[in-house]
Formats: C-alpha cells, structure tokens, sequence
C-alpha cells in the first residue's frame, strides 16, 4: 500500500476534485481517535489511459475507527466533478446505510469543500450503528454495550468494532473503545510542550478486546495523547489493571478513569505544590536565591551564610511530585566577596 | 444457475464500455429460462434437477449516469421508461463498468438494484460488473467481468460463459438459440435476401441440395423396382425349374420303372428264345447308353453353400453323351465327398464306395441293356424326347441368360448358375 503524502495526493487528483480532497487530508479527523488523520491511498483514473494528468477520481481512503483502520474506496468520476462519489466499503461488503440519512449526499454540492468530509462523518455515524447491530450475535457484548450506553459519560464517546463470527469455533470478537472522560485542561503547559508534533486534542482511548463472547478473555489497553503521556511521566508511569475476571466495562472503566483522573490529579497538585513550595523559599530567602526553575519549579539555589560558613542550598524535586532534595554546598567568604 | 452471453453483445458491451471516458452503465436484455434434467442411477430411480439459465441477447447503454436515479440512488420510474421503451419486459440485469475499482458492489449499485428489483418485478435480477484494469505504466490492461446475483445471500457470483470463446479445438461450435434482433441486419438480408432466399426464407443453394437429393431418391426407388421386378421373375424362373426338375425326376422313375418292367419281361422270354437273343452291338441304341451313363442318382444335392466359391462339379458346358462317368456329387462333408475335380475317386486315390457301386451298376446295366434293342428304343426315344426338351429348352436358358445369369442346363436337368443361387 503506497501511503502518500498529502501533498503528493493532492497534486495526483484531478483539479475539479481537489478542494474536496484538500479538506479531508488536511482537516480529516474523524472518531475518537483524532490523533490520526484521514489518509488517501491508491489514486487511480476512471479515465481512458490516453488522458492527460492528472485525472486521478478514485482513491482508498482509510479512516481510524475502533482501533482498526477502515479502508473504503471512494469514487469519482472525474468528467463530471459534479456528481457525488460512490462507495465500497471494504470487507464490510454487508454495510449497506441509508441513503436518505445522509443529508451531504441527498444534498451533494460539489462546490462545499467540506462536503465530501461530512458525508464521511455521517457514514461513520452509520457504520457505527452497523456495528452496534452486529453485537446482537453475542448477548454478553450486547449487554456490555447496553450498560455503557445507559452511562452518559462514555455512551457517546464509544466505537465499537464486532468482528466476524468464526463459522468453525463459533468465537465471536470484539472491541470497544472508549474516550475516558478525564480533564487534561489543568495539566501544566510546560509539561504539555515538549512534543515533536502537534498532538491536537489530548486524549485519552481505552481499548477492551473482547477475544470471545463470554468474556473470558479481555485485553484492555490505554492510548494518551504524546503529550498526555509526556505529562504523566512516559509510557511506564501509568499502569490499568487487569481486567477483572467476571467484571464488565461499566465497573472497570470507570475504574480506570479514576485512576488516570489521580494521575492526572497528583501531577497537578504537585506542580502546584512545588510552586507554592518554591514561593515559601523565596518570601523567607528571597535576598539569597541564586537561582530557580519558574516554569516547572523544580529546582531552587539559595546562598546562605551561618557565622562566616557560606554554603549554596540546592533544592530540586522531579517533576510531577514533591519530593524535595536538598544539597549543601561549603563555599569560602572570601570566595564570595 | 447458469449464465451465457453471445459473444457479439458482451463485445458490443466492452466496446462502447471501452470508448467511455467515465464509468458507463446500461440495461441487459435477455431472457430466462428453466431447464429440467432426469438423471436415472442405480442408486435411485429418478432424479430431476432444476436449472435456470439466464441468456443476454443484447443491452441497452444509458447516455449518461445517474439517467435514471437521483443522488441518493432513488430510481426514478419515468426516466426509466423512457430508457427502456418498449423493452423492458425483456431486461433481465443491468451492467456497469468502472476502470480500476474493487470487483465489488458499490454502495450505490446495491441501492439501485434493491428498488430495480421491485420496479420491474424480476426477483432474480443479475448485475453484471465490468472492471478495467491497468497497470502503472500502462503496459498491461485487463478487463475483468463479474456476474452478480445481488439478491441472493453474500452477492452471489455466477459463471457467465461466452459460446465459442475458448479452445474450440476440443470443444463442439455451439449454435446460439439467441435471436437475432439487430434491425440492420434484418433489412440488408430483406434487401438482398432475394438472391439468396427464395419465397419461404430457405437459402436456395439448400432448395437446389434438396432438389438434387430428391431426384437421387427417385433414381434409387425406380432401381429398386426394377430390383424387385427382376427378383420376383428371378424367383418365378427359379419355380419354373424346380417343377421341370421334379417332372424329369418324375419321368426318369416312370421310366425307370418300365425298363425294368420290360426288362423282366424280356428277360422271361428270353429263357424261351435264348438262341434268339440278339446281342446289341455297338450300335445299341445310345440313348440308352446315355442314359445308363448319363442318368445320376436321384438324392443330387441341388443345395449348395452360400457364399462359396466352390468349384462346379460338372463343367459349364453340356457334356456329349459319351462323356467319361462323372461323380455323383454330394454334399460336402459327408464321407465320400468328391474331390473337387473331375475324376472319380476321393482326394487320396480311393473312390467311394457309392461310387463305385454306382459306376459298377451302370456298367453291369450297360452291359445288361447293351443285348436290347427294341425297349431301348422306346426308352432312348423317351429319353431323347428328355433329352431333346433338355436341349430344347435354351429358351428358359436364354432366358436365364438374359437376366445376366448365366446357367447351364445339365441333361439330367441340374442347373448350376456362376453366382450362388437362391
């Protein structure tokens, strides 16, 4: 699969077409996981290979949803721009939507270059009520979905993928992802920063796959933001529990939100306390401080003298906690004068 | 289910498919139709098995997309109509090609199909689904064809065959019952059928063909009468000879019978007048001689293997009287069988018995008869009267002759014929 740039998709597509793909590419997040744009695969021409380019009117177009990646092939037809696309979805060759509930295609209007956007998000919303039907295999999972559906903190922020029913075993998979309802708003910026890309919005995705009806084996896994992750001190710093034998999503979500909300919770208080505890030093030895961290606050030096002993007070603590340690430094008088 | 297409329309379909600068659809027109195979094994008595088949005969392209359906796919009854005309009641599926897609049915066409399926009424409406495939420098293109039975579970596909698209070296040329319906082509054959066809639209070459077959027919009948005529005056001659030989046989014992009568009666008298007697001499009455030398047994065996190619017995030609004493001829296989030659005697220098018995009874009669002269005048001329009917009757030879048969009518009345006889 040739994975293009977007600036090399667009520069492929015919020119009629192109303000429709220009929003996708650049402004296509769809879903939870917002992290991960749209991307556009396989140009290809409905045209005579005796056309001139570019005249590129059909692409792959793959789209995050549910921790899988859809691939849906999208077609133009690039003599008449005006027309809407058609669709194929993939292997869900049984995903049929309702043509009347997609208002951007009833009302297709090849001049809107957020046309082609909305109507993706609208079958997206379809798809995702595709794959709420297709829980009904497995009264374990239907119940699951039915439980979190009922709790408005996760119900709408849900996607949910069935897997094929395995006509040999009879095992039945699938996997629910979850936007955790945690407030990322309050974490220090200076703790957000330091990422090599623009993350866009901080979240937080909690993946359970459901490896058979029954529940008997569950796999959950927690997805942050870059920064998020940065924030609460890397990969190794947060760790879910297991999911519990027996248990369901409506116990152990929350659960997990809670512990992320303490994480998430502790990493602020501490940056608060260590400024407020920096702020202690300075009011009390503010003619001594050499030096000190404003932005994290984690580190401070003061110059202190007790009866001709000069000596530096190093305080630092790491970032994300309180923890304080102190090093004193014997220095001269006369080194200082 | 099975699916055929002629291959002039499918090359129609890729054409006009092919020229296109966009996707390209249209209609199927064909017709449906059920065939029903008795299969009988050992296993069970009967079995049937029902078959559809669907046959396109033409299509009907659509000048632009989205003729006869909206944005969201909604059909519209009227613009269909119009598309189709009067045809519609032909339309068996409808087709579309895209250059460079999944062969998989896209969202719209399912769409579509689902309310084509209800407007026209046809509950098994095929899709078929042309793919032009191209690789990246063009070097390669491919088209691909697909026959879907979107009603059924999972789109079911189907096999659609082309009649004499393949290896026809192991395969028979299939006649098409696909009729033929280009209006072009019914004008020019109207047109130029004249020098062709006569008036009920068979090719005149064939009228000829069968004119001259007819005449053949006729020749062969008439040959056959005449067959027929010449085996049944075959067969009456043939009764004609039987009976002339059951009479000479017939006459041969009258006669027989009087010699002997005569010759005891003679041989009575003669005790009185011993002196009397005269000895016949040498020209005895030959007739007598004849028939003493010249009259077989009775038990001739007129039957002889078919087919065979056994040599005669008797030469072809009538022998003089004074011919050498020929074998009696008997049937093959039976001890004592002649030697296939003109001498007495078996093939290893022994002679039959009956042979000899024979011969030495007509010697010992010869001589016996040889002292008589009178009888055997009456005899010899009755015999002479036989044998004078013998050679008299070149008529019936002629005859035989005639008919390409050529016979040879023995004195003691055996006809031998070149071919096997009936």
């Amino acid at each position: 699969m040739n994975s293009l740039s977007p600036e090399v998709a667009l520069s492929r597509i015919s020119p009629e077409l192109r303000p429709l793909l220009c929003s996708v590419v650049r402004n296509g997040r769809v879903g939870l996981d917002s992290t991960n744009c749209l991307r556009i695969t396989d140009l290809k021409t409905g045209c005579t290979s005796l056309t001139p380019g570019p005249c590129c009117d059909r692409f792959k177009l793959h789209i995050p949803y549910a921790g899988e990646t859809l691939k849906w092939d999208i077609i133009f037809n690039a003599r008449d721009p005006e027309l809407p696309p058609d669709f194929i979805f993939g292997e869900d060759a049984e995903f049929l939507p309702e043509p009347s509930e997609l208002p951007h295609l009833v009302a297709w209007d090849a001049g809107d270059p957020d046309c082609l956007l909305q109507l993706v998000k609208e079958l997206l919303q379809q798809y995702h009520q595709y794959q709420c039907q297709r829980l009904r295999d497995s009264s374990r999972l239907l119940f699951e979905y039915d439980s979190l559906l009922e709790d408005p903190n996760y119900g709408r922020s849900m996607e949910i993928y069935a897997g094929r029913k395995n006509s040999w075993t009879g095992e039945f998979s699938a996997r629910f992802l979850l936007k955790l309802p945690v407030d990322f708003s309050n974490i220090p910026i200076y703790l957000l920063k330091d990422t090599a890309l623009d993350p866009g919005e901080d979240v937080a995705l909690l993946s359970v796959s459901f490896e058979d009806a029954e529940a008997t084996q569950v796999f959950p896994k927690l997805f942050l933001s870059p920064s998020i992750e940065h924030a609460l001190g890397g990969p190794s710093a947060l760790h879910i529990p297991a999911f519990p034998s027996g248990g369901c999503l409506i116990d152990y979500v929350p659960q997990v939100c809670q512990l992320l909300t303490n994480k998430v919770q502790y990493v602020i208080q501490g940056y608060h306390k260590r400024r407020e505890y920096i702020a202690a030093f300075l009011s009390h030895f503010g003619m001594g401080v050499v030096e000190y961290d404003a932005v994290g606050f984690t580190k401070l030096t003061l110059l202190l003298m007790w009866k001709d002993f000069c000596f530096l007070v190093h305080v630092s603590s790491c970032a994300g906690c309180c923890f304080c340690a102190v090093m004193i430094t014997k220095t001269h008088r006369h080194a200082l004068n | 289910m099975a699916a055929s297409i002629s291959g002039y329309t499918f090359s129609s379909v890729c054409y006009h498919s092919a020229n296109s600068n966009s996707d390209h659809e249209g209609f199927l027109l064909g017709e449906v139709r059920q065939e029903e195979t008795l299969s009988i094994s050992d296993s069970q008595i009967s079995s049937s098995e029902f078959l559809h088949i669907v046959e396109v005969h033409n299509h009907e392209p659509c000048a632009q997309l989205f003729s006869f359906y909206d944005y969201a796919g909604k059909v519209n009854e009227e613009n269909l109509n119009r598309i189709l005309k009067d045809r519609r009641k032909n339309v068996i599926g409808w087709y579309r090609f895209r250059r460079n897609t999944q062969q998989q049915m896209s969202f719209r066409e399912q769409v579509i199909h689902k309310q084509l399926t209800n407007i026209l009424g046809i509950p098994d409406l095929v899709f078929l689904l042309f793919s032009f495939i191209s690789t990246a420098n063009s070097s390669t293109h491919a088209l691909e064809y697909v026959l879907f039975r979107p009603n059924r579970r999972y789109n079911q596909r189907i096999s659609l065959s082309i009649p004499n698209l393949g290896n026809t070296s192991q395969q028979e040329y299939k006649v098409s019952s696909v009729p033929n319906t280009s209006k072009n082509y019914a004008s020019v054959i109207k047109e130029h059928g004249a020098e062709f066809f006569d008036k009920d639209g068979v090719i005149k070459d064939i009228r000829a063909i069968f004119q001259v077959y007819s005449a053949l027919q006729d020749k062969v009948q008439a040959v056959c009468a005449e067959v027929d005529q010449s085996e049944r005056v075959k067969e009456k001659i043939q009764e004609e000879v039987k009976k002339l030989k059951e009479e000479i046989s017939l006459r041969k014992r009258i006669t027989a019978a009087e010699e002997r009568r005569h010759q005891e009666s003679l041989n009575t008298e003669n005790h009185s007048l011993q002196d009397d007697s005269a000895l016949s001499d040498s020209s005895s009455p030959p007739s007598l001689t004849r028939v003493l030398l010249q009259s077989p047994p009775l038990e001739v065996s007129l039957d002889w293997p078919p087919n065979s190619t056994a040599l005669p017995l008797y030469p072809a030609a009538p022998a003089p009287p004074s011919a050498i004493l020929l074998p009696r001829p008997q049937a093959v296989g039976s001890p004592g069988h002649p030697s296939p030659s003109l001498g007495l005697g078996n093939g290893d220098g022994s002679s039959s018995d009956s042979l000899n018995r024979q011969a030495i009874g007509q010697e010992d009669q010869l001589e016996e008869e040889e002292e008589e002269e009178e009888d055997e005048d009456e005899d010899s001329s009755e015999y002479e009267n036989l044998v004078s009917e013998r050679l008299q009757s070149p008529s019936l030879t002629d005859t035989a002759v005639s008919l390409g048969r050529p016979a040879a009518l023995w004195p003691d009345g055996d006809t031998h014929s070149s071919g096997g006889s009936s």
